[in-house]
């Protein structure tokens, strides 16, 4: 179009819908992406988990090798995870900057609690079957609260919804036990978020 | 303003593309000027051009940050040029409204 072209106000509206739907698609993090990474850990690296343990009587803990499979898509989850954020926040500066580095710090911060958590857990005594609850349910937790927490913020009502989910997730899963929140995690955590990350590409605009 | 009451600073297609771009930004936010360039596939020139409309009438802001390979930069609009994106849109609502057939 010609840029000093005369337009009616049809055209505006036109331009101004155009503009705004490819400046959103392209300006926010990509909410499929971070819904499938998510669920991907959770899905298989929990899965894999629960899949170790679900015959011990009694209860003793994920082997060595059960835990690679979360290690390996950890790791990819959080390479999407960043590679989405990179591209929706390339070029942006100020506040949203700020808050995605306080929200990211509140997330390392929050798994090094439960680790910290969990090992004060281990020198008060706690059993085996009560560290693998809290193992378990405790990082899904902090998941949920700090997307729930953060969501607040912009007002994005898909990640707030996440949020809650896994903060149910967590609080359900920790009554299933030591084998059966792994499960939980697995199939209510991974699963829905799964379906979420499908159910966001179906309603994304084109 | 124009003969249909439209804010002429902003009804040029171009214009209207960055001020549209600009306002989806968070508040207290700034996008790169590369990065807009290639949102809106104007040429730097161009770009520039339009920029220095806006900002003569007090719609955007721009800050230059950082020197050689690290220089920056920001654009971003002011609260003058979102409350006048606002008034542009209702004044396009208003015409599209009266045009359609009742």
């Amino acid at each position: 179009m010609n840029e000093e072209a005369e337009m009616d106000a049809r055209n505006a509206a036109v331009i101004m819908q155009e503009a705004r739907k490819r400046a959103e698609s392209q300006l926010q993090v990509r909410h499929p992406a971070l819904f499938a990474a998510l669920g991907a850990v959770y899905l298989f690296g929990f899965g894999a988990i629960w899949l170790s343990v679900r015959g011990q009587r009694p209860y003793q803990g994920p082997s060595s090798a059960a835990l690679a499979p979360i290690t390996v898509v950890g790791t990819l989850a959080v390479i999407v995870i960043a590679i989405a954020v990179g591209r929706a926040t390339s070029g942006v500066s100020g506040a949203s900057a700020r808050r995605r580095r306080l929200q990211l710090g509140s997330l390392i911060l929050g798994y090094a609690g439960v680790f910290a958590l969990e090992g004060g857990l281990n020198a008060a005594g706690a059993s085996r079957p009560v560290l693998g609850v809290f193992g378990a349910a405790a990082p899904i937790l902090i998941t949920g609260l700090v997307l729930a927490a953060s969501s607040a913020v912009s007002l994005d009502r898909p990640v707030f919804g996440v949020g809650l989910w896994l903060m149910i997730v967590a609080a359900v899963g920790a009554y299933a036990g030591p084998v059966g929140v792994w499960a939980v995690g697995a199939l209510a955590g991974g699963l829905a978020l799964l379906l979420m990350a499908a159910a966001s590409l179906v309603r994304r605009p084109a | 303003m124009t003969d249909d009451g439209l804010d002429p600073v902003i009804h040029v297609p171009a214009r209207l593309r960055i001020v549209v771009t600009l306002a989806t930004l968070g508040e207290g936010d700034d996008l790169a000027f590369t990065r807009l360039q290639d949102m809106i596939g104007l040429t730097p020139g161009n770009l520039i051009t339009h920029l220095r409309k806006l900002e003569e009438a007090g719609y955007v802001r721009t800050r230059k940050s950082g020197s050689g390979v690290t220089a920056r930069t920001g654009v971003a609009l002011t609260l003058s040029g979102r409350s006048a994106l606002e008034r542009y849109s209702a004044t396009v609502r208003q015409l599209l409204d009266s045009a359609s057939p009742q």
